[in-house]
């Protein structure tokens, strides 16, 4: 779609919204987990405009394994949308388990946010709990999903059949600035299974991340850890010009002032899940 | 200099990719880390790797030669051809 042109929506696309604020009213009142993010934020802003403000809370589990700039980002939105915003601290990175970064983390990091998450919104008076799972994500290597499972969290875009297009199609009709921002997985996704978690080496990461996109690099972008080397991925867009004396000195530089020995640029550019193919996990 | 994994039971063999890129045009040594193939190029051939063939190319030959994902390390600008620094130790897996 042009970035310019509003098409307007699909048939499907707008029975799905309508069945979602049926789905909404139905549990109200509802908390969300909330980050930010393309998916729950239109979830949020939804549920706000279905509901009323009453009748929604947004939930932002804050750890050090999402980049800060994604919080302020978060409560600009809800602030934008008013949307109600509760912030409580996670503390993933001390479970020895999460930090050994098994190929199932995710299971132990959601296991955290909802075992805070949920007991809170239940004591404000909220009855159901959900979160921003899309269609798409159920084909992905998602272990996550087996925490929320464990702890009764509704996926109503999931369960309704949105795909991440879908969303972002809605998010930009709503006028939600999110609704082209580049997916957000959490920092410790950047590093390989069996690599320890540790806020020195998520907090590099973000510095890396941040230290791009001031150089002006847009869309995807993962720099993912390989102890010395930083392995960075593009998108396809932004990939051949990095590749270019003297710019790629300028990534170079950037990136070895936060810690990097060493910088590669990925060929293949971004893919989501690349350390899964690289380790071999699949969904 | 790239060092061949001799006997690696997953068939990937970073000297032999090595040279198959040099063919292309793209001098380089090449570093083994798991399926993860470090090309580290002489800094006059890293502009080559703009094209989107010759990319589509090395794509190719490392998929050939066992590899699942590749990165072309940049060098420093102090770093030419045939430099000490230039030498690769290659990481078994």
């Amino acid at each position: 779609m042009d970035a310019d042109t509003i098409a307007p929506p699909e048939p499907t696309l707008i029975r799905m919204e309508a069945e979602l604020a049926a789905w909404l009213e139905a549990r109200a009142p509802i908390a969300i987990g909330f980050s930010g993010g393309v998916d729950s934020t239109y979830l949020a802003v939804t549920a706000r405009l279905a509901l009323g403000a009453g009748r929604v809370l947004a939930i932002i589990g804050r750890s050090p394994s999402y980049p800060e700039s994604q919080w302020v980002a978060a409560r600009d939105v809800a602030r934008s949308f008013e949307v109600p915003v509760l912030e409580l601290d996670t503390a993933e990175l001390q479970d020895p388990r999460y930090a050994a970064n098994p190929s199932n983390r995710c299971y132990y990091c959601k296991t955290e946010l909802w075992s805070r998450l949920v007991p809170v919104a239940h004591a404000r008076g909220f009855r159901a709990v959900a979160d921003g799972t899309n269609a798409d994500d159920l084909s992905d290597w998602r272990p996550g999903a087996q925490a929320a499972r464990e702890h009764g969290i509704a996926s109503p875009l999931a369960e309704l059949g949105f795909t991440k297009q879908q969303i972002r199609d809605s998010s930009r009709r709503l006028g939600l600035p999110t609704w082209r921002q580049p997916s957000s997985p959490c920092l410790s996704s950047r590093l390989p299974y069996g690599v320890e978690v540790t806020s020195e080496r998520l907090k590099q990461i973000e510095r890396a991340e941040a230290a791009l996109r001031a150089l002006g690099i847009a869309g995807d972008l993962r720099v993912r850890y390989h102890e010395d080397l930083a392995r960075v991925e593009l998108s396809a867009d932004e990939l051949p010009r990095w590749l270019e004396p003297p710019r790629f000195a300028d990534l170079r530089d950037a990136l070895v002032a936060t810690g990097f020995r060493r910088v590669a640029l990925d060929l293949r550019g971004f893919r989501s899940g690349s350390l899964n193919v690289l380790h071999g996990v699949s969904a | 200099m790239t060092q061949p994994e001799r006997g690696d039971p997953t068939g990937r063999n970073a000297e032999a990719l090595a040279t198959a890129i040099a063919e292309l045009g793209v001098p380089c040594s090449l570093e083994a880390r798991g399926g993860l193939a470090v090309v580290m190029p002489v800094l006059e051939s890293v502009a080559a790797l703009r094209a989107p063939e010759t990319r589509r190319a090395v794509l190719s030959l490392a998929r050939e030669h066992g590899f699942t994902h590749v990165a072309i390390e940049l060098p420093s600008e102090r770093r030419g051809a045939g430099s000490r620094e230039n030498d690769a130790t290659l990481l078994r897996d």
